[in-house]
């Protein structure tokens, strides 16, 4: 669990991994991957259930989402609705269960938009070196100098409310952790031996970056990709909750606990129903990922 | 660098679907009056146009006016401040009185269920996200314990007592996610400065259980703490922004969140670029703090 950030899911979980001191005791480590193995079959049976429910949302959920019932609004959680029912009348739960979608794809998407853009960038400034180098780095500092929370939000003010706009933002803000890692990946297999060896043979540069360095390069980018998801989640959560994403009256966990708000004194499972969906749901992503860094990452796992 | 970061500000917000006029004159007004107004505000030239002026007028110091109220930037920030430092201030004085004993005694008798308990603790903080952790103070001390205020803002300097209290939730709130942070690194960091040598040095040549910690330990513990708060520094002024928005804080965070729904281009261009301003000289301070504890680590 290296990649720590509280709050809104913005941050960047690579240089933090940096960051974590060694444990050097060994019972300790011994303790914590125990711990792991029990959490990992836990993370990976929310992640499962998580992307069930996404898919099968249609057949899962009870009432129409959007279905207002305006007799029978703010219900409290009963028989006829777990989890009650909102300031219109429609199902919280329906609600969360069609809002898992939105959370998932927003999670996956804007991670992989991210580990493709960094890595291509990350690749041309390693590979290339010099002016490329120079320019791709440059840019990415630039990202990196806003706070990302803030950049997000100008980001998908300029891309339009809605879902693909909140893809693209968390896309641009992540980038910038993906194109460092690969770049310093490259900077290091490129001088390997068997790189040398391609080239002797003849070999064209692209394709040694593909065939030979690409895949020596990629395992951290997976390892960071896998740790991302859940704060992607967190993120899309976060700008749903301020008010862009997708767009009312559709469902999505952050938006639904913003429309809560104002209720949480009549009907607080308004806001605590999607709330302890994404908590779970990120909690048990983050089990994964750090499942997935211990199996990938020889280096940590000693 | 700057020139990057202002370039990027004025091109995002300029790339912007949506017209600011529209939002000053909803949807009366008619097409002259538009017009007028669009020639005033200098939106009808070409954006290169627009983009050196404005970058004149910044080297100036002078980060426009808002669209909607008129009044420069820099007031409608600097009007802004106060609420923010003192949510800031108190936020990572929280953190800090929360962390550090936590930390302290999970690096001490850990293993133990104390030291679960913590981390524990530190997992929930970080996996909580800010407005959930907010809304959730809000349900327990608002509106069923009706201890404290849940928005609104009085400045504790001016109106002592009940400008405290309405920090306090906002400020438990930030505080509280900044506390794992901190909490999870400094456990870790003490750890593995309990197993050097030169605390088995400082134990064997007598000093007491107290003294080892205080001056051995912690301080060679506390560089990874300021690492990773430096790199929270960020997400920090994030949590900020949602914090004040939950609370209703008259804040620059919330400054920030009403100036992008209204299309204020001046004003939102204005924060943004304050905001990373102050960002990248946080990042420097963090730098320079790192001398400050560790004497080895000083600016080549």
């Amino acid at each position: 669990m290296a990649g720590s950030i509280p709050g809104s899911g913005f941050a960047e979980p690579a240089l933090a991994v940096a960051a974590e001191p060694p444990l050097t005791d060994r019972r300790w480590d011994a303790l914590r991957r125990a711990a792991r193995a029990r959490l990992a079959p836990f993370g990976a049976a929310v992640l499962l259930t998580a992307v069930v429910v996404a898919l099968a949302a249609p057949l899962l959920a009870p009432y129409d989402p959007l279905a207002q019932d305006l007799g029978n609004i703010l219900a409290r959680p009963g028989r006829a609705h777990w989890l009650g029912t909102d300031n219109v009348g429609r199902d919280v739960l329906s609600r969360v269960i069609w809002g898992t979608r939105v959370s998932l794809v927003a999670g996956f998407v804007s991670v992989a938009i991210a580990a493709t853009a960094g890595g291509v960038l990350g690749m041309l400034a390693g590979y290339a070196g010099g002016r490329a180098d120079g320019v791709v780095m440059r840019l990415m500092d630039a990202v990196l100098s806003f706070p990302p929370l803030v950049l997000a939000l100008a980001l998908g003010a300029v891309l339009g409310a809605g879902l693909t706009g909140v893809l693209l933002a968390l896309g641009v803000v992540y980038t910038p952790t993906f194109a460092r890692l690969m770049r310093g990946q490259v900077l290091t297999v490129k001088t390997r031996e068997y790189v040398d060896a391609a080239r002797a043979l003849g070999a064209s540069g692209l394709w040694i970056a593909r065939r030979h360095v690409l895949p020596n390069a990629a395992t951290p980018i997976v390892v960071q990709a896998s740790l991302s998801v859940a704060f992607a989640i967190l993120a899309e959560a976060s700008l749903s909750f301020l008010g862009l994403g997708v767009q009312p009256p559709a469902a999505s966990w952050g938006s639904m606990i913003n429309a809560g708000r104002g209720y949480l004194q009549q009907a607080p499972w308004i806001v605590f129903g999607p709330g302890a969906a994404l908590f779970v749901t990120v909690v048990g992503l983050n089990f994964v990922g750090d499942a997935i860094r211990d199996g990938l990452d020889p280096r940590l796992t000693r | 660098m700057l020139l990057l970061v202002t370039g990027g500000v004025f091109l995002l917000l300029h790339l912007t679907p949506g017209d600011p006029i529209d939002a000053m004159m909803a949807e009366s007004g008619d097409a002259t009056a538009r017009e007028s107004l669009r020639r005033e505000l200098g939106l009808d030239r070409p954006i290169a146009v627009q983009y050196v002026v404005w970058m004149g007028r910044l080297l100036r110091g002078d980060l426009g006016r808002s669209i909607r109220n008129g009044e420069p930037v820099i007031e409608n920030v600097s009007r802004r401040i106060r609420p923010s430092l003192e949510l800031a201030l108190l936020a990572m004085t929280i953190a800090i009185l929360v962390a550090f004993p936590v930390a302290l005694v999970s690096a001490v008798r850990h293993n133990t269920a104390v030291d679960r308990l913590g981390t524990s603790f530190a997992l929930l903080g970080i996996c909580l996200p800010n407005f959930l952790l907010a809304l959730l103070l809000i349900f327990v001390f608002g509106v069923t314990l009706r201890w404290l205020p849940i928005s609104g803002y009085a400045d504790p300097l001016d109106e002592g007592w009940s400008g405290v209290r309405s920090l306090v939730l906002p400020a438990v709130t930030l505080g509280l996610a900044l506390a794992a942070v901190i909490m999870r690194t400094l456990r870790s960091s003490l750890l593995e400065a309990l197993g050097e040598d030169y605390v088995r040095t400082a134990r064997a040549k007598g000093l007491s259980e107290g003294l080892v910690i205080r001056s051995h330990v912690l301080r060679n513990a506390l560089i990874p703490v300021v690492t990773v708060v430096g790199l929270q520094l960020g997400t920090l002024i994030g949590g900020a922004v949602i914090t004040e928005y939950v609370f209703a804080l008259p804040g620059v965070g919330r400054l920030v969140v009403d100036a992008v729904f209204a299309r204020d281009y001046p004003l939102v261009q204005g924060v943004i670029l304050l905001i990373a301003l102050a960002f990248i000289v946080s990042n420097l301070l963090v730098d320079v703090l790192y001398g400050w504890i560790d004497p080895r680590i000083r600016i080549r």
